[in-house]
């Protein structure tokens, strides 16, 4: 491959198009109308504008995304995560369109991206399941059936949609009482989502840690698992807080899970990069939990306690090379590192969205510290897409060492005209249930019912005085330039303009 | 020049002096000797003996008051300027005054959660707008009553469309 379009936009789009420059490989970036200023095309090597903001005019274009890659010379695509990345159809297409597609097979992707059809093949390999429904249970199956199955199973009950993915199309019961309004529910958001209402049921597992597995898997039959991520902190089901490896898993523990997780690979011929996803619950039990057949938004965490570059080799596998990665580099980890996601919410706002103008940026850096950001200062945080502007990383010796540099990174971390969930993860790298690891995947949502809506930062007397102080400054400012003073000096005539422009 | 700043639910009388490279400021009658230096829109505060590093951003909060965020800490602050003939105030109070609920980005009115007369105390949820894929409850700032609302369920609105009012 000499030339790999990258259907994506964001830090991950960056994230590729720097793995394509490390290997000397040409990276063409595409771009919805009001991504034509984004990071993501400045850096690329080529760019080629693919469509409308909403994402169906243009990110999930199948047909746009290879017509690039053919108006540019691509000979390869990445897709990311997100958007088309599980999407075999799409998969499909560029091997039909004679590109290669760096990442699993197409059936692999079908096979896996069915919930329930994954969770057979876990069976087939041996691990354990959470119990729930074999088959998926379409628009057509009655309440009064599923209210059967589920007494069986035993409350409380998770509803999911066989198509689900970022938690959409989830519904927790606890009682045979709410379970049409679960089932109403979960249905018409798997069908808003993902165009199909099929949903399945699985008994919910007690306050579980959420533990998963990395793997690659090369077209020559081996397949690699890596030391363990867990992703207990979640915010709705969707991951807020990674870390690597789980301070809850021992090493006998972890040969246990990779080498299930692998045997599941295996046994689906899977290539390329994925990960397995499990539940621990409070007696050391895991079950197998779903297959995501593509990089994840946290690889950076297994990368940084490993030191392999995953995207690379990805692209390696996908051009037919072997997997040379020792096994006991991939699986004993060295040091410990953390991932913070950092969106463009404000947090004290019950996490509302907070797109728009990115006025000034600092980003954090210093030892054990990377920034995988699709940001910059002067860009725009658009309203169409996932409000991900970057992923905070730190590695440390171990996990105290990790959480201090967390802490330094994230108080560095300064981003000017939108808000950001950087007061939460603030507050958060303090409490001390995270510090001393004591979560659960219900945990965050729990303590944040708890604060209802408390805010994470207050400033304290000093930081107070400064912002009178500060106010005050920039009021003089504002009335000396109405009445058309002189400027003093230079500098004045500055900060007045910024004065204004603030 | 004298004024009146209020954060925090404190009014306090400040008194500001430009100095050479800076000012110095009094605060409830304590002197601060502050240096700013502003870089990309962002001022560097040095205020105090030994002097003490700040990073200082402003953004416009509702109602024409003003958020000043110290080290990225948001702190609502509004300004009077003790008048004088003829002089303009310089910012309104935030307090006092309808407070209006407004989209903060285009979405749809998912749900309206009060109804004109209802009491609603600070932080209360009191309509969920969906925009980015995701649904979001927007909440009072503070305790009041709602006089108006001013969209219906299911409605799409533009970014800045105020939806609901309280008193």
């Amino acid at each position: 491959m000499k030339r790999i379009l990258v259907a994506n936009r964001g830090e991950i789009a960056v994230r590729v198009i720097r793995a394509c420059r490390d290997m000397g490989i040409e990276a063409v970036a595409v771009y919805s109308d009001c991504d034509r200023g984004a990071r993501h095309v400045r850096l690329a090597d080529l760019a080629v504008h693919i469509g409308g903001n909403a994402p169906g005019e243009s990110y999930l274009r199948i047909d746009r995304m290879v017509d690039a890659a053919r108006r540019s010379g691509a000979d390869g695509i990445h897709p990311g995560y997100g958007f088309l990345a599980e999407n075999e159809d799409f998969a499909d297409a560029c091997t039909g369109a004679g590109l290669t597609f760096i990442g699993p097979s197409a059936d692999a992707i079908a096979l896996m991206g069915s919930k329930t059809a994954a969770r057979q093949a876990a069976m087939e390999a041996g691990v354990p399941v959470v119990p729930g429904t074999e088959e998926p249970l379409g628009a057509d199956v009655p309440d009064a059936t599923i209210a059967g199955i589920a007494d069986r199973l035993g409350y409380p009950i998770m509803i999911k949609a066989v198509a689900g993915g970022g938690g959409k199309g989830m519904r927790l019961v606890t009682l045979a009482a709410e379970l049409p309004g679960g089932i109403r529910a979960a249905r018409s958001e798997a069908h808003a989502a993902f165009g199909d209402p099929a949903i399945y049921l699985e008994r919910r597992i007690n306050r579980p840690r959420h533990i998963e597995i990395q793997l690659l898997g090369d077209h020559h039959g081996t397949v690699r698992p890596f030391v363990e991520r867990e992703c207990s902190i979640q915010r709705r089901h969707q991951k807020v807080i990674e870390e690597t490896p789980s301070p809850v898993v021992d090493r006998d523990l972890r040969m246990r899970i990779a080498s299930d997780a692998a045997a599941i690979a295996r046994s689906v011929g899977y290539t390329n990069a994925g990960t397995i996803e499990f539940l621990l619950d409070d007696t050391g039990h895991y079950y197998f939990l779903e297959m995501n057949t593509r990089l994840q938004v946290e690889h950076p965490i297994t990368e940084m306690v490993t030191g392999v570059d995953l995207v690379q080799w990805q692209i390696r596998i996908a051009r037919g090379e072997r997997l040379t990665i020792d096994a006991g580099t991939a699986i004993n980890p060295r040091g410990h590192a953390i991932e913070c996601r950092i969106y463009a919410e404000d947090a004290d706002a019950g996490f509302l969205p907070s797109p728009g103008h990115i006025d000034a940026l600092r980003v954090p850096s210093g030892p054990g510290i990377r920034d995988d950001s699709g940001a910059e200062s002067g860009g725009d945080v658009p309203i169409f897409y996932d409000p991900l502007i970057s992923k905070l990383v730190a590695w440390g010796t171990d996990r105290s060492q990790a959480m201090a540099r967390m802490r330094r990174a994230l108080r560095e971390y300064d981003v000017v005209g939108i808000k950001t969930s950087i007061p939460f993860f603030r507050w958060m790298l303090e409490q001390p249930d995270f510090v001393e690891a004591r979560f659960h995947t219900a945990y965050l949502d729990e303590v944040l019912r708890t604060r209802a809506g408390e805010p994470f930062t207050s400033a304290d007397d000093g930081r107070i005085d400064v912002a009178l102080i500060a106010a005050a400054i920039r009021t003089v400012r504002v009335l000396s330039d109405s009445a058309n003073e002189p400027p003093a000096s230079r500098w004045k005539a500055r900060a007045r303009d910024e004065a204004l422009r603030g | 020049m004298k004024l009146h700043v209020t954060a925090a639910g404190r009014t306090r009388a400040l008194d500001i002096t430009p100095t050479g490279d800076g000012f110095l400021v009094s605060l409830d009658g304590r002197q601060h000797e502050v240096n700013v230096k502003v870089i990309d829109g962002v001022w560097s505060m040095l205020v105090g003996t030994p002097p003490r590093s700040y990073e200082v951003a402003f953004s416009q909060a509702a109602e024409g008051a003003l958020t000043v965020h110290v080290d990225g800490v948001p702190v609502e602050v509004s300004i009077n300027r003790m008048r004088r003939a003829g002089a303009a105030v310089a910012s309104d109070a935030a307090d006092g005054g309808p407070q209006r609920v407004a989209a903060p980005m285009p979405g749809k009115i998912v749900k309206l959660l009060v109804k004109p007369g209802d009491k609603v105390q600070a932080r209360q949820g009191v309509v969920v707008v969906e925009a980015m894929k995701m649904e979001n409850e927007l909440r009072a700032r503070a305790a009041g009553t709602v006089s108006e609302v001013r969209v219906t369920e299911g409605a799409s609105v533009e970014a800045g469309a105020i939806l609901v009012i309280l008193e």
